[in-house]
């Protein structure tokens, strides 16, 4: 998150025309490894809204740009499928969350609020937020007229069994350091010293349950592929 | 017996996976008697069995099944009424806020009401993205390639594209376009593209 900013510092600062393309590509990589992430994760992670700013106001620039070449330029084509490019990366990735968001939303929410009771950063962006609660709201507006005939009939069991996304499903991935001594979560509650711990070589790809590795992905030491 | 008709109204989800067909409401309404019925009984089944607690052991075993009816019918209520949310939210993101007159008449007004909900935040929140929003209901596909070769269907008449350039749309015609300019028509089926 920190090197986002720092990014979009240096990227509003640049003045010469090579420091720039270096720290877009640096965004651009960065988004990538940010849509694979959320496209295989089954939950949904903290979002990297400064990351999709930064790359749109990369897109805004290059098409701004690309405006003033002639339609006739070989150049103007090839840089408008890469504009393009860019463009589905950015919304395909705000897509999938929108999707996560709205299949999972009741425990989305409960969750949101738990991390907002104990100070800790949302996963969501502000809209994102706004856009769940109306969803919600939606929702749930949709099954109370569904039971309006008969005033009183339990309908919190949606509520307190909302569809969860599957933490155990597995995914593959790569380690992008050397990390020690993951936990291999098998379901099973193992006590200390007894679950099964495996290492992670730098560049290693593994194939594992998600629930074992998610805080690793959080923390960005390791990436899906 | 009991839950048989709102069995029918999920069997009815699950036959039409990817269109949406009327809404049943007399299906419905059927159901939402049939768990009235029940509730209704069972209040007056634990009324009785209050005043007569001898005999009460033989209708406690009738109350809990009729719990369970009750129970199951509002689920397969609400899983009919949740799968086609899904289905009218995928047609959000291929017809655009506009439904085709022929989806709306197959929907409950309080499905219409909810697809205007959900397309205004939708339509916010896309707004919100970036200094000046973000149409997400483009590039749904990756981009292979800049211009696509297009068939048009229908007699669509004059189109103009971004650069200002007015095309006549005619059926059989065909035209080679920037793809990100024909992508929503050929969601609409006006275009047909040529691979």
């Amino acid at each position: 998150m920190d090197e986002a900013a720092i990014e979009e510092l240096e990227l509003s600062d640049a003045e010469s025309f090579e420091e720039v393309q270096l720290t877009a590509a640096q965004v651009i990589e960065m988004m990538e490894e940010a849509w694979v992430n959320e496209k295989f994760a089954p939950e949904i992670l903290p979002h990297k809204m400064e990351v999709v700013d930064c790359l749109l106001g990369q897109i805004a620039y290059m098409e701004e740009n690309l405006q003033s070449l002639p339609s006739t330029d070989f150049k103007k084509s090839i840089h408008q499928l890469e504009v393009d490019r860019l463009r589905f990366l950015v919304s395909s990735y705000l897509r999938t969350r929108l999707e996560k968001i709205e299949t999972y939303v009741t425990h989305i929410l409960k969750q949101e609020q738990q991390r907002h009771e104990s100070k800790e950063d949302l996963y969501l962006s502000k809209q994102e937020l706004k856009f769940a609660k109306e969803i919600a709201e939606a929702l749930k507006q949709n099954f109370d007229g569904l039971v309006s005939f008969y005033p009183g009939l339990p309908l919190e069991e949606w509520v307190s069994q909302p569809v969860q996304p599957n933490m155990h499903s597995f995914v593959f991935l790569k380690s992008k350091k050397d990390v020690n001594e993951v936990v291999i979560d098998d379901g099973s509650i193992a006590t200390e010293g007894e679950s099964d711990l495996v290492d992670f070589r730098e560049g290693a790809q593994i194939l594992i349950a998600y629930s074992s590795v998610a805080g690793l992905l959080k923390k960005g030491d390791v990436k899906l592929i | 017996m009991y839950g048989e008709k709102a069995y029918a109204l999920v069997k009815e989800c699950a036959n039409h996976e990817n269109s949406l067909p009327p809404y049943n409401a007399s299906l419905v309404q059927e159901v939402s008697n049939e768990i009235r019925t029940l509730v209704e009984e069972n209040q007056e089944d634990a009324q009785t069995s209050t005043e007569e607690t001898s005999d009460s052991g033989s209708v406690v075993s009738t109350i809990r099944l009729r719990h369970a009816a009750v129970k199951r019918n509002l689920r397969c209520l609400m899983a009919y009424h949740y799968n086609r949310l899904r289905l009218l939210r995928k047609m959000r993101w291929e017809f655009g806020s506009i439904l085709p007159a022929d989806i709306k008449s197959n929907l409950s007004p309080a499905e219409i009401e909810w697809f205007a909900k959900y397309s205004r935040s939708l339509a916010s929140y896309m707004r919100s993205v970036g200094d000046d929003g973000l149409n997400l209901a483009v590039d749904l596909k990756p981009p292979k390639s800049l211009y696509i070769e297009v068939k048009c269907t229908v007699d669509y008449g004059r189109y103009e594209l971004n650069d200002g350039t007015v095309l006549l749309l005619k059926k059989d015609s065909r035209h080679y376009l920037p793809r990100s300019e024909c992508e929503e028509l050929v969601r609409q089926g006006v275009f047909e593209h040529i691979l």
